[in-house]
This record gives C-alpha cells, structure tokens and sequence, in this order.
C-alpha cells in the first residue's frame, strides 16, 4: 500500500461512497480518494475538464452501474475508446446480480466485476479485498500517458 | 480432470515457478481444478477448444487464465492478444502474471486488454502471498461472466 | 349469428314466427315451389330468392344474407355444388342443402364429404323441414362454441398476463426494496459497532432492534423475490439428483457441521425439471431438517421411489417433528409455528417448495408426529424416454 494512489470512486449513492471510504480507511489505504456521483462529472474527472482541471488521473476507477445522467456502461466505454484512459483497470461495483448486466460489463472493458454485498461485514472485507489486490499486488499502468 | 471444468488455467513454462503457484492455490484449496499449459499453443489450443482439447466447450472457460509473457511456441502477448481479440473469448479473465520487469511489456499488456497485470516476486513468501490473494480475488470475490453450471437460470434463486 | 338460427333455438310460443330466408338455386319453377311449401312445415315466415347462376347467386348473398341454401344439384347454367365454392370464397359459413332428383348414394356421399350440408331428394321433401332446422341447430352450436373458445382464450390470456403482472411486481417491488434496505442495515451495524458503549445504554439497544428488524427484512426480500422467481425459469433439463444434493450439502457444509448432522441419500434418480429450483427445493428440506434438528445426533435421509412417470421423494430427519394438525398450514407463506427466538426463519422456505412441486404438476406433504421426527414427501417429473438429457424450453 504505497502513499500516493488515486482511486476514483463514481457512485450516486453517497451512502455507499462513505461506506467505500470507511472500509478503504480500517485497512490503511493511505492514497487519494475522489468519488463523483454521475456519469457525466465521472468523465468530466477522467478527461479532466471544467471544475476538474486539476484533477489526478487514478490508478483505479470503483464503478457503479446505476448511474443517473449517464450509466456505468457509458463511462465505461467511453473510457475504452480514450487512448488516455483506456488503460485504467476499472472495477464494476454493483448490486446488480443480473448475468446480462454481468456480461455486457466485460464485453465492454470492465477488468472485473464485484457484487455490493448487503451486509456490512461482507461489504468492508470486499473493499479491502479489493484494495489489497489492486493496490497491493497489481503492477498498475504508469499514470503520465 | 474434466477440462470443461477448469477453474485456473496456469500457462507457465517454468516448473519452479508453476510448483510454488500450486502449491500456494493448494493452500487455500483453490487448486482442485487447475489445468498448466506449458507453452502458449496449448495455451491457445485448451481456450479455442481445438487440438487435444477439441473436447472442450467456450460454454465452460476457466474462470481465471493466469499468463506468464515470456513462453514457447507462442508467447503471452500473442496469446493474450488472441483472447482478447476474438469474440468467443474477449471476456475471459486474464491475468498477466510475469517475472518480467520491463514497463513496455506492462503497458502493453494492458492495451491488449489483460484484465490485471501481476509481477512475480523473488521472494518464495511473496510469490506464495501475491498468488494467494490473486487467486481468492478472482476466484471468490469477481463475478465471472459466464455462469458455467448446466443449470442456467436466469437469475439465481438462493 | 344468423337471426333464424337463433330464433328458431330460442322460440317461445308468444314470440312472432321468426323469419327463414332461403335462397334456392333451381332452375324449375314447380320445384321451387314444392320446396317453399315444404318448408313451410317450419312454422316459419319463409322467404326464398330464386337463382339459376353464378352472377345472380353472388349478387343474391350480397343484398340479403340468407340463413340457408338449398340448390339443385344440376342446373343447365351451373351446378349447385359450385354454390359452396362460393359461399367458401365470401366467407360466409351458411349451410347448403341439395335438393335434387335422383343422386345416387356415392354421388350423395361425395357431395356431404365436399361440404354439403345435407342433400334431400325431390320426391322426399318431408324431410326438408327436419334437415333445414338440423343445419340450423348446428350453425347455431357451432356459434356458441366458437363464442365459448374465444371467451376461454380471452381469460387464459387474461389470466398469463395478470400472472405475469403480479409476478413482475413481486420482483420489482423485493428487488427495489433491496437497495434503502441496505442502506439501513449496513449503517445500524456500522453504527451499532462504531459507538457501541459510547453513548448511553438505551441507544445499545436501541440500535440493536434497528439493526436486526433491517437484517430480518433484508432475508425476508431475498425470500420474497425468490418466491416470486419460481416459475420465471422456464428451463427444464435432465437434472441429476445426486449431483443436486451433493451440492446441497457444501452449500449447507457449515450448518451441517455444526449441527454435527449425517445426510444419507441413495443413488437418487434423474428428473425432467429446472436445475436451480430442484436445488432450491432440496436445500430449504434439508436446511429445515437441520434447523428443527432435536437431541438426538441428527440423521437425514434422503430417498426415492418410482411412480411410472413420477418420482416420490422422501427426505426424512429425526427432528422435532410437526404436530398433524400443522401438516398443512406450514405450507403457507410466512406461516410459522415457533417464536423467532426459538427457530429463526420467516417460514417461506416450504411455500417456495411447495410452488416449486406445484409448478411441474406435483405434490408435496408431510408426515410427521411432534417429537418424532419428519418425512416429507413430493414428486417431480421423470425423464421422458423420447428427450434423454436434451434441454428443451
């Protein structure tokens, strides 16, 4: 867990980002958190516009599917298709156990899928599962392309 | 084993390297069902279902392909490319994990689309701890994209 | 519904005489004539138009329908069996009668079997009314049968479309749910863990009843929705009960475990069901006999006999035990028969069963004594012999 990772977290339940932030915090996570909560400022981060202008790109994107403005989906593939972007491991973060919706994630990029688990226990060991792999064992693509 | 019951497909050449990975997925007994390849065409062969595992089904892929890059016959990008470009396989869960330590490779490796990309350590504690928490993550905690039982329901009903 | 037809079914001696229009295709005046006073016989006001070919017959059915038609046989224009091809063409379902001179039986036959109604012979005319009100009875049965068809297939569609609906809402309204409850449940116990003994005794507890009403609702949704999904999968297969239940038992390994419980299952036979819901049966039976286990080491059986196209289940424990006169009751949704500090449990997990065995035409009951153990009994479909293994939808 090296100091200076920047994840980003796009969840429109705030709820759950504080929940996300919480967990990431019990396991030490020392890096950089930025969530936005719709597709749309989600992107405007990512390509750094607008009152993003400043921002990091991150290292790893948590993203939820239900997403007003413009879905996960969109943001995902509109983040495959930037040369800029593309290479930034995204993690699906749903509730949605549907195997279409399963599917159709990694048709368009997603490195892998997590199901939001209902119950806090399962929730803060699957965010720290998920930080230690991505930020503890995972070579992660060099950030200044 | 039943080849169309694979959950880890390890496609590494080196016998040192591909015994520490068993033995660390045996630990956590994820190693009931791995099958190695040892070169990148059986590698291509076992996902494409064609050759010796013509027997195999796309309905029933592994649900993680753990690649090493630098293979014979056929290396890992090629493979990794090969996967990824081609629709009955783009969505395996492929995870390049090497003792390469050039950036090009990893950079690559994500533009071609490897899901993850792991560096082996040179510590034995190291190697056995990074393929423990790969192999949990990939195995427990991701959703695979195909539901591989015979009984494909849509929606599973607890 | 042609209004002779209908009136001459529903006379009644006070009504007018209901109206019988002919049309006669017949080139002989005198035989026409004899036909219409035959008819009379009816008691009926009969009306008849009179035609000798093609053109004019069209042109006849076109200004009045009529409510039967009787033709000759041979004609120097046309043949009167040329009359049903038209009739066919127009779509018009009006019974036809020849009245002819001598047919022959062959003739006659070949006549009936292209669609003649009836055929009458000239110098047999007594028997015109009789045949003339038989077509019509006939017509008339046809329409209330046909009403009858399309009455019944309206409601069955009704019916699969309010199914449809409910089930639907069902799914919706557990799935929708999900999402504010988690949000509850996952706060109270963040809550509850985070400021436990921080604040003052009442909120302990009282954070303790939130958290666990929202982890209640929470399974409570789960079941619900699974509930409702029972019947969604519409795939059957050649399902493997041994596979099933070797399934059941990791799934159940931890409850297994600590109730120190034994599953015995004979080499159990295949069934032509859907996979999951097999599963899900097998494992709310198995998982109630491990929950209502009694002091006894626990010991389940699982077992089963042929009924030709069925299989009989029996999956038996020596459990607590149901008392008889809850041998149906607990089949219904959310009916329980303990305190939830006794057994946990919402009790729909045998409501789910019991749609499941419902769902492929199939039974499901217990046999069982307070304090001695249960049996519960069931059946599912056994493989066809003409589709071995294959899935089909």
């Amino acid at each position: 867990m090296k100091p200076g990772h920047e994840l980003l977290i796009v969840d429109d339940n705030p709820a759950d980002t504080a929940l996300a932030r919480e967990a990431l915090a019990e396991c030490a996570y020392r890096g950089q958190i930025s969530s936005v909560g719709d597709g749309v400022e989600a992107l405007a981060f990512l390509t750094r516009r607008g009152k993003y202008v400043h921002a990091i790109k991150p290292d790893l994107v948590i993203l939820d599917l239900n997403l007003p403005k413009r879905d996960g989906l969109a943001v995902l593939t509109a983040m495959k298709a930037n040369p800029d972007l593309r290479k930034i491991p995204v993690v699906i973060f749903s509730t949605s156990q549907l195997p279409q919706d399963i599917a159709r994630s990694y048709e368009l990029g997603a490195n892998c899928y997590v199901s939001k688990p209902g119950n806090l226990t399962e929730f803060f060991s699957m965010m720290k599962s998920i930080e230690g792999f991505w930020f503890g064992s995972v070579s992660l693509p060099p950030r200044g392309e | 084993m039943n080849t169309n019951d694979v959950d880890i497909l390890l496609v590494d050449d080196s016998p040192d390297d591909v015994d520490l990975t068993l033995h660390a997925l045996r630990a956590e007994n994820l190693a009931n069902r791995v099958f190695v390849a040892r070169d990148g065409e059986e590698a291509l062969d076992f996902l494409f279902c064609l050759g010796t595992h013509a027997n195999r089904s796309f309905e029933r892929p592994p649900k993680l392909v753990l690649l090493d890059l630098k293979l014979p016959k056929v290396d890992g990008l090629q493979v990794l490319k090969k996967v990824k470009g081609d629709t009955r396989t783009r969505n395996l869960c492929v995870v390049l994990m090497t003792s390469s330590r050039e950036e090009r490779d990893m950079v690559c490796g994500y533009e071609l689309g490897a899901n993850s990309y792991l560096q082996k350590p040179v510590d034995f504690d190291e190697f056995r701890k990074m393929v423990k928490t790969a192999g949990l993550y990939w195995l427990l905690i991701n959703r695979p994209p195909v539901v591989k039982r015979a009984q494909q329901a849509a929606g599973q009903a607890k | 519904m042609s209004s002779a037809a209908t009136q001459l079914e529903t006379q009644s001696s006070v009504q007018p005489k209901p109206k019988l229009r002919t049309l006669m295709v017949e080139d002989n005046q005198l035989d026409a004539q004899l036909v219409l006073r035959a008819l009379r016989k009816i008691d009926c006001e009969v009306s008849a138009v009179v035609v000798q070919d093609e053109a004019a017959f069209i042109r006849a059915l076109r200004t009045q329908t009529p409510d039967v038609v009787l033709a000759d046989y041979n004609l120097p224009n046309w043949k009167g069996m040329e009359a049903l091809s038209v009739l066919r063409r127009e779509g018009l379902d009006i019974p036809m009668i020849l009245v002819s001179g001598a047919l022959g039986d062959v003739t006659a036959v070949e006549c009936i079997r292209q669609g003649a109604t009836d055929y009458v012979l000239k110098d047999g005319l007594a028997r015109l009314p009789e045949v003339v009100r038989r077509a019509l009875r006939e017509k008339y049965e046809r329409g209330l049968r046909h009403k009858a068809e399309q009455d019944l297939a309206k409601k069955a569609e009704e019916l699969t479309r309010s199914n449809a609906d409910l089930e639907q809402f069902a799914y919706i309204a557990s799935h929708d749910l999900q999402e504010p409850l988690r949000m509850v449940a996952t706060y109270t116990q963040l809550l509850s863990e985070r400021y436990r003994g921080k604040l003052d005794e009442n909120a302990d507890k009282f954070i303790g009843y939130a958290s666990e009403g929202a982890l209640r609702m929470q399974v409570l949704i789960q079941d619900l929705l699974a509930f409702s999904r029972v019947g969604k999968q519409d795939t059957c297969a050649s399902v493997d009960c041994n596979d099933v239940m070797k399934e059941v038992r990791q799934t159940l390994s931890p409850a297994l475990l600590e109730s120190g419980g034994v599953i015995t299952y004979a080499s159990l036979p295949r069934v032509w069901a859907n996979g999951t819901q097999v599963a899900q049966l097998f494992q709310n039976l198995v998982g109630n006999a491990i929950k209502f286990r009694g002091t006894e080491p626990l010991e389940i059986s699982v077992s089963a006999e042929s009924e030709d196209v069925r299989w009989l289940f029996s999956v038996t424990d020596n459990g607590i035990g149901i008392a008889p006169e809850y041998a149906e009751n607990i089949f219904v949704v959310f009916q329980r028969l303990h305190t939830r500090s006794e057994y946990p449990g919402n009790g729909i997990g045998l409501a789910i069963c019991k749609k499941i065995v419902q769902r492929y035409g199939g039974n499901i009951w217990v046999e069982s004594h307070a304090g001695a153990g249960s049996t519960f009994k069931f059946t599912l479909p056994a493989l066809r012999p003409d589709a071995p293994g294959k899935a089909r939808k």
